[in-house]
């Protein structure tokens, strides 16, 4: 309104200037060229002042040419109709001018705006872009805070419940914001008697996502939905930053992750291995012992036992720890079996019988799992079996199966369920003696190469335990 | 009868190889890490070595390829670990062979012994190789077995000519291939899976229950004495 009225004044003045000057100059200058003269106050008072002082300036304009230069001079009477065209030609000016310098101050307040806008967004980013994400976004949020006022970030779907600064429709507002990603309270048409806006820290698609709050503007303005608009987009940019700072976290926590499997292993390993060299010692030397003493025999066959169990140990550990990554290979079940049935003492009672028929096809497994697999089958069935342990082996099209069957007590129908659950000795059927992590080792390896196991009576009158494996060779999902 | 290094950092594992290898005539000559290792190697010929994979001062996969710069005595890797990959890297890099704690005395001198005879036969191109009860006349190309002679195609008696020269020691599956199938089949293990299964059904009396050409999971196929 001032300026307007400054720039009304500043065009009466010009006018006055002009008329003045025209009605002295009039005789060298001639009519036609004074009318001219008189667009001059118009146009400066309509591109600085805009509308009123245009017009204002071009009426004044109009009416001093017609006062002090048209015949008759010094009255304001109108004598020839081409006159009155200039007096037109005076407002029309006037008005157009106006009009466009308006619309030209209008666009470049617009394009100081969002300068300005695109401004704060790069000092926002580069805040955001140094340093560690964590401290960056702290560092952003402190930015926001010093040009914005208070800001707070609200991590998703946990609300400040018992924050003072939040009333319970600053929380309604909060949640809306982190369910339906809208800025929502003060300044926004959700909600707006809230004392926060709350911004979206991501966009819309993204589900619950955190949300910025800020404070209402302490001078007690409401924000307008260009600024909130402005504010959404900064918040955006925290969003990413935050999101990065989200990226870092998984990694860092992936990393320690691996490095503790890592550790584990290692440990896993030294483990067995100080735990084998005195075994080894000791096994040695009862060995010898044998020799000459039948006595030995017993604690000779209970050391090799011992290893056996460190091996299922480490064995569990690897399936505890999702570990085992089979390495497939082609391998033939005459093999298979064959390396099980030599890798394990067989006591002088019991009779191995093993039934591979030559002309199966080649199954794909890991070498050492299916191994370990058979050995631990085996083994498991030479501890219960009275006289005769068979395996066997027989095949279709798309799987083989490889049986352990022996001739002992077998395991009684309710119990069989839990037969491949660590720890599961079967009570009263005298499945012992052994880690009682064999069969569960046995299962575990299996289904980490994509093969099942079951358990079944035997046509031998004991348990038959049963690994199926699948013959296409991709690895198991 | 032979020197045999043993590097192990176990002074109990020392003193029972000592008495181990005394029952075949061995003496030992002892080394605690890497260094006294290779110390002892510049000191005085040695027939075989002992290699423990675990030591302290440096990683036996490691000091391997020093041993065999220095020596061309026959290398048994001893080592506690399960890691079968390992043992595939230990032969790859010139190991004879390998042993697993808890190992038995038995099978210790059985692997030294046929790694010296290995060792003891080295340059010489023999016409006439037997291992055990197989028996291979290289010049004519026939292979017999208990006397009784077999007719192998060209890779079965490519494969068993490989394995009685090794006599006794493991050969891994890469090696095997490389050698009958050239070093391109050096992945394909389906191929020495046929093979095998066909020589299996010439050799074996029992070919579901082979006694002689026994596969080690994962690693490769030795030639047993039967």
């Amino acid at each position: 309104m001032n300026r307007s009225l400054a720039s009304t004044i500043e065009a009466l003045i010009a006018v006055a200037v002009t008329a003045w000057l025209t009605s002295a100059l009039l005789p060298m200058l001639g009519v036609a060229s004074s009318a001219l003269l008189f667009l001059l106050p118009v146009l400066l008072a309509a591109t600085r002042g805009g509308v009123v002082p245009g017009l204002m300036a071009a009426l004044a304009g109009a009416g001093a040419y017609n006062f002090f230069l048209l015949e008759p001079r010094y009255s304001f009477r109108i004598h020839q109709f081409d006159n009155l065209v200039s007096v037109f030609v005076l407002v029309a000016v006037a008005l157009v001018t106006s009009r466009l310098a308006t619309r030209l101050l209008a666009r470049e307040a617009e394009a100081r705006e969002s300068a300005r806008k695109s401004d704060d967004a790069a000092a926002l980013s580069a805040v955001l872009a140094e340093g560690p994400p964590e401290t960056a976004l702290a560092q952003g949020t402190g930015w926001l805070a010093a040009r914005f006022g208070a800001v707070r970030l609200l991590e998703a779907p946990m609300l400040p419940q018992d924050d003072a600064a939040f009333s319970a429709l600053d929380l309604s507002a909060a949640a809306w914001a982190m369910h339906n990603g809208d800025a929502t309270g003060h300044g926004t048409p959700v909600m707006p008697p809230a004392d926060w806006t709350f911004l979206p820290l991501a966009a819309r698609n993204r589900g619950e996502a955190a949300v910025a709050a800020l404070a209402r503007p302490v001078d007690g303005r409401t924000r307008d939905a260009a600024e909130l608009e402005h504010l959404g987009q900064l918040a955006r940019l925290l969003g990413q930053c935050r999101d990065r700072a989200a990226l870092d976290q998984e990694r860092r926590e992936r990393a320690w992750l691996e490095e503790r499997d890592r550790l584990r292993r290692t440990l896993l390993a030294s483990l067995a291995h100080d735990f084998r060299t005195p075994l080894t010692v000791i096994t040695a030397r009862l060995e010898l012992l044998a020799m000459h003493d039948p006595e030995a025999g017993d604690a000779l066959a209970s050391a090799r036992r011992l290893d056996r169990m460190m091996t299922d140990l480490t064995a569990a550990a690897r399936i505890e720890a999702g570990a085992l990554a089979p390495v497939i290979e082609s391998l033939d079940l005459v093999d298979v079996v064959g390396a099980a049935c030599d890798a394990l003492p067989r006591p002088a009672a019991v009779g191995l019988e093993q039934r591979v028929p030559p002309e199966l096809p080649f199954v794909p497994a890991d070498p050492v799992l299916l191994h370990h697999v058979m050995v631990n089958l085996i083994d498991n069935a030479l501890r219960h079996a009275r006289t005769t342990v068979r395996v066997s082996a027989s095949g279709g099209d798309d799987a083989v199966t490889l049986r352990v069957e022996d001739d002992g007590p077998g395991i009684p129908e309710p119990d069989r369920a839990r037969v491949f659950e660590r720890f599961a000795r079967i009570e009263g059927s005298d499945r012992s003696g052994g880690s009682g992590l064999g069969l569960a080792i046995v299962r575990g390896f299996a289904e980490a190469m994509g093969m099942t196991v079951s358990v079944d009576r035997s046509g031998l009158g004991g348990a038959c335990l049963a690994v199926v494996v699948p013959l296409r060779s991709e690895a198991p999902a | 009868m032979s020197r045999i290094l043993c590097i192990d950092d176990e002074p109990a594992i020392l003193r029972l190889l000592a008495v181990i290898l005394q029952r075949d005539g061995h003496g030992i000559v002892p080394a605690r890490d890497a260094r006294a290792a290779l110390a002892a190697l510049g000191d005085g010929a040695v027939d075989a070595v002992l290699l423990d994979l675990g030591l302290p001062d440096r990683d036996g996969l490691e000091l391997l390829p020093a041993i065999r710069q220095r020596t061309a005595a026959p290398v048994i890797v001893v080592s506690a670990r399960e890691d079968v990959q390992e043992k595939v890297a230990a032969l790859d890099l010139g190991a004879s062979d390998y042993v697993t704690k808890p190992f038995e005395g038995d099978e210790l001198l059985a692997r030294i012994r046929a790694a010296l005879r290995k060792s003891g036969s080295a340059g010489r191109e023999d016409t006439m190789l037997v291992h055990g009860r197989v028996a291979i006349d290289v010049a004519h190309h026939r292979a017999s077995v208990d006397g009784r002679s077999l007719l192998l195609t060209p890779r079965e008696f490519a494969l068993l000519r490989a394995l009685v020269a090794a006599g006794g020691r493991i050969l891994t599956h890469a090696a095997l291939l490389e050698a009958v199938w050239g070093k391109a089949h050096r992945e394909d293990v389906e191929y020495l899976r046929v093979a095998v299964r066909s020589l299996r059904v010439k050799l074996e009396q029992e070919p579901s229950r082979p006694q002689l050409l026994r596969n080690e999971p994962g690693i490769g196929y030795r030639l047993a004495e039967g």
